[in-house]
């Protein structure tokens, strides 16, 4: 399945269906056994050649999104992040909203309306609202009902010199390059693992896990580039183009060390774009994965994002194909021991 | 003799995530003494004293790790940026002395914050690189540094020095075991990982063992130097039975039983009622089905400083409770 | 005995965090005529099972109640205190409190400094766990002999009866909603279900909902259903962040399955008990957080009874609104069959 496709289906956390649909139908034919477990996450199992070693591929399937919690009396429907979204983000943005895929805005104060001191104040998550045309609070809610979703309307496009623009691209890149692992076959046994709620606590991997047989735990994510603007040189993180990034911590897990030396060492030797994640921020569901039952072995392989959890967030496609490259480089050579 | 295992351990690198030196030093210490030994997958060195026939299995955690820094950054001019690994304030880490895995010190330092408020961007360590490429040749990124070791007798009966939480837990622990013979219940001693970045390590050991009764073993804060009141802890005046922390609070069967045992030792003991911080014991309790869970105090002054400080008094009060408590009936 | 009856009697018994062992003693005795199993667990969950062939339905409500425990003794015999779960302490000056000590239950004044005798600057600061303390009414030697450090302080306890079926009294949150469960337990007595029901009124919540997380994993449910209290209508709360007192509240949001909570307002529908909805994008704060991601996962829904001042020892709520909680709960547990697994995830 294409990148694109995968980016443009609207499922944020909770609301994870129509990824979830997709993934099912590309990833069966692909696989020996697939099911979706008590978290709604998609497990996906292809048995190995000689088995001896029990590998888990994680990505997650949702997005950050919106939720509707009301309308006003104008019409304005009254909504809220699901997953961590910047507000200021969201000012003069497209989104859809609801079953019906309303088209909406999210508008601001025209600035000639505003006086100075409005236009210094920060906009907040209480002072915004989505237009989708009604006129009445009642017309807005008989048309997207509090609980109701809404979406950056936002296409993926490639752009520039080997860069892609979308929303989603976390953790769409990941699930992704979980579907190719799956065109392969491996010594080892390997479970795919598409899960829910990453977004909003690693839930949906804190279920996988708890199911989970593996004795090693790679999570594919996106993760933050720092590397433009005025972000001094000590804090970007990662940058686009210089491959995918390999963390040794952060604030859910510390990777194992030996996993964490092995897969240096396997990108070195193999020749694959790969640098180090520079900081020891953010979390992801290598944290769930590692806390579960008696705890495993873990290590995560990010793409870097720029501007991630908006609806432009750029990514160069060499580090998207350098994250598949080490992962399958590592079931390849994974041999029991 | 508890003190020399103290120092023992209190010289080992081990901060978070990289316990394995100490899980070296506390094997060497009890090889001989107890009936099993082994480590799992996220380090946890997990030991087993076995108990009679029909007797519980209680579980105690006293955790390896000890708080550092961890280099996320190399600036052009070879300083290294750096970030916590546990909870690290920047007041303890203005111009200290620290060490690396490798051997290689360095000097902690904050840089003038402009008005703001000191944090983790604030701080760099200086190795004496002259530059990048002198300092990656000392150093890697995701290398860890640690207060560099400085025990310092203190009075009579006292000792500061970096890492006495929780080393000074795993030398109390490592002396039961090794001064315990024949127990009336399974005793399985974990020296727990991971505990400073959110009770890991015992979560997952505690899940393994799934015991009848848990007990963690840590320090806990003081309330006597002047304008600290609480927790009204005093080093000197006994092991501290902990009622409650941020983490848990404790069984109220356990933290009874540690009680009865302290009365039954004849040795001074003190109640902790914490406003603040974790310990193992919040994992134990609350892993699988839940798990009855109390905590046995070492009070300590200037925690997560590099002059962690403790009196020897209370520690040997700790070591004849849990003798006692041991052989209990639960 | 009315549930107005048990919800007056529950809501005094002691059961700070941690310390639930006379609260679990209580509930578990009124839900034996209802069960066919009643334990008590080992860290103080209630469990009343009634039997059913399929699927498996673990229904919480939390037992713990928020409150102190004393830290400290002065050298005048005055008590400090230190919070268990959320306590604001501006609700405690003037307040007469109850030390749960060796002996039995003590009552104490938590002092407040006379108006004659306060500065300017004095009433413009609150009262704070520094400058708060508990008169025993007796001199320090007997304070000390007859209270200990870690003795458990509640809340007074009043029930009061107020106009229109309303009801203020301490510990509302939550033990209204072990009403409504045991009120629902009563009526599943004379309906069928197929259902497998575990009534677990849960230890911990205020801390972490760990009952919750520790029953889940020991009676590894196939569904979840958390009872909790919301925020009822109050002069000054910011907006989208209340609902009316008279009926009950269900959540939508990311935590919550789409499909149960579907079933449930068609459970309310068809039996004509109003149904309020929140939106959570986050946590819930109750615990079905934590329910919902115990073991492999637990498709869950949440119920809420809306209360006014939560969290002090005069929580208001509608007794008419818990009695339709406990009919709206024992239908939808009627409702519960095999056939509901094949469409959870469309």
């Amino acid at each position: 399945m294409e990148l694109k496709t995968l980016c443009e289906l609207n499922g944020a956390s909770g609301q994870e269906g129509a990824v979830r649909k997709a993934i099912l139908e590309a990833a069966r034919p692909l696989c020996d056994d697939i099911r979706i477990d008590r978290m709604g996450n998609v497990i996906a199992f292809k048995k190995g050649r000689t088995g001896g070693r029990h590998l888990l591929f994680s990505a997650h399937m949702d997005e950050v999104g919106f939720i509707i919690l009301d309308a006003t009396e104008e019409g304005l429907l009254v909504f809220r992040p699901v997953g961590g979204i910047d507000p200021r983000v969201t000012v003069s943005k497209y989104v859809v909203v609801g079953e019906k895929k309303w088209k909406g805005v999210i508008g601001a104060l025209a600035i000639h309306l505003q006086s100075a001191e409005d236009r210094k104040r920060v906009l907040d998550y209480d002072g915004l609202y989505i237009d989708i045309g009604a006129k009445t609070r009642d017309e807005a809610l008989a048309d997207c009902p509090p609980g109701s979703y809404a979406y950056f309307d936002s296409c993926y496009q490639e752009f520039g010199d080997g860069c892609a623009v979308s929303k989603a691209l976390d953790d769409r890149v990941g699930c992704y390059n979980l579907l190719r692992l799956l065109e392969n076959t491996y010594d080892a046994d390997v479970t795919c693992a598409f899960v829910t709620q990453e977004e909003v606590g690693l839930r949906g991997a804190a279920g996988a896990a708890f199911a989970a047989q593996a004795d090693t735990v790679l999570v594919l994510e996106g993760t933050t580039a720092g590397d433009m603007g005025d972000v001094e040189k000590v804090r970007r993180v990662c940058e686009p183009g210089k491959g995918v990034a390999i963390s040794f911590m952060d604030h859910a897990s510390i990777a194992h060390r030996g996993l964490y030396g092995e897969l240096m060492a396997l990108a070195q030797k193999r020749g694959i774009a790969h640098q180090v994640k520079r900081g020891a921020t953010g979390g992801n569901d290598a944290g769930a994965y590692q806390r579960s039952k008696q705890g495993v072995r873990t290590c995560v392989l990010s793409v870097p994002c720029r501007y991630i959890h908006g609806p432009s967030s750029v990514v160069k496609l060499s580090d998207v194909e350098a994250q598949y490259d080490l992962a399958r480089a590592y079931a390849e050579e994974a041999k029991a021991e | 003799m508890m003190l020399d295992t103290l120092k023992t351990l209190l010289s080992v690198y081990g901060p978070t995530g990289q316990e394995t030196q100490v899980a070296e030093a506390v094997k060497r210490l009890l090889e001989g003494h107890v009936d099993g030994m082994r480590t799992d997958v996220m380090g946890n060195l997990i030991v087993e004293k076995r108990g009679e026939k029909g007797g519980k299995t209680i579980l105690f955690s006293a955790h390896m790790d000890h708080i550092g820094l961890v280099v996320t950054d190399i600036e052009d001019t070879g300083y290294l940026r750096v970030t916590n690994v546990g909870g690290v304030g920047v007041d303890s880490m203005r111009c200290r002395h620290v060490v690396f895995a490798n051997g290689v010190h360095g000097v902690a330092v904050c840089q003038p914050t402009k008005g703001e408020t000191a944090g983790m961007q604030h701080l760099f360590v200086d190795i004496g690189a002259g530059d990048r490429a002198e300092a990656e040749k000392l150093v890697k990124l995701g290398d860890v540094c640690v207060f560099a070791p400085d025990l310092i007798p203190l009075g009579q009966h006292r000792y500061a020095s970096p890492a006495m939480d929780d080393r000074c837990a795993c030398a109390l622990l490592a002396e039961l075991l090794m001064q315990l013979s024949a127990p009336r219940n399974t005793v399985v001693a974990v020296f727990s990982v991971q505990e400073e970045v959110g009770l890991r390590g015992a979560a997952a050991a505690a899940y393994q063992v799934a015991p009848d009764l848990g007990v963690a073993l840590d320090v806990t804060a003081w309330g006597d130097t002047p304008e600290v009141k609480l927790p009204a802890v005093k080093l000197g005046e006994g092991a501290a039975v902990k009622f409650m922390d941020r983490s848990m609070i404790a069984t109220p069967c356990v933290r009874d039983a540690l009680i009865a045992a302290a009365e039954k030792a004849n040795v001074p003991y003190q109640r902790e009622i914490l406003p603040f911080g974790g310990t193992d014991g919040g994992a134990i309790q609350h892993s699988r089905g839940g798990v009855p869970t109390g905590t046995l105090s070492i009070p300590c002054r200037y925690v997560h400083s590099a002059c962690e400080t403790i009196d020897m008094r209370d520690m040997d009060s700790a070591l004849a409770i849990l003798k006692v408590f041991v052989n209990g009936e639960y | 005995m009315r549930i107005e009856d048990f919800l007056k009697e529950v809501t005094a018994v002691p059961g700070v965090t941690g310390n639930e062992r006379a609260a679990a003693e209580y509930i578990a005795q009124a839900f034996r005529p209802f069960a066919d199993e009643v334990e008590i667990t080992p860290l103080n969950c209630v469990v009343a099972h009634k039997k059913g062939s399929g699927p498996r339905v673990l229904i919480c409500a939390h037992l713990d109640e928020i409150g102190m425990m004393v830290s400290k003794i002065e050298e005048d015999g005055s008590l400090r205190l230190q919070s268990v779960g959320g306590v604001d302490p501006r609700v405690l000056p003037g307040m007469r409190v109850r030390v749960y000590a060796r002996e039995g239950m003590l009552t104490g004044v938590v002092g407040a400094t006379p108006p004659h005798l306060l500065k300017e600057a004095d009433r413009k600061s609150n009262y704070n766990w520094d400058t708060l303390f508990v008169d025993m009414g007796m001199d320090a030697a007997q304070v000390r002999q007859r209270v200990r450090p870690g003795d458990t302080v509640c809340f007074e306890a009043r029930y009061v009866e107020m106009k229109n079926d309303r009801v203020a009294a301490k510990t509302a949150d939550d033990r209204a909603c072990v009403a409504i469960m045991l009120e629902a337990a009563r009526r599943l007595e004379k309906m069928d279900h197929t259902a497998d029901l575990y009534f677990v009124a849960t230890c911990q919540e205020e801390i972490g909902s760990y009952g919750a997380l520790i029953s889940g994993f020991a009676l590894a449910p196939d569904y979840g259903v958390a009872f909790d209290v919301c925020h009822a209508d109050t002069p000054g709360a910011p907006k989208n962040s209340t609902s009316k007192i008279t009926s009950l509240v269900t959540s939508k949001g990311p935590f919550l399955n789409g499909f149960l909570v579907k079933k449930l307002e068609e459970a309310a529908r068809e039996n004509g008990i109003e149904l309020q909805v929140a939106v959570d994008p986050r946590y819930t704060s109750t615990d079905a957080d934590e329910l919902s991601v115990t073991r492999a996962g637990v498709p869950t829904v949440l119920l809420s009874l809306p209360i006014k001042y939560m969290h002090t020892n005069v929580e208001t709520l509608d007794l008419r609104a818990l009695k339709e909680g406990g009919r709206l709960l024992a239908h939808y547990l009627a409702a519960v069959e095999e056939s509901w697994e094949d469409e959870l995830w469309n």
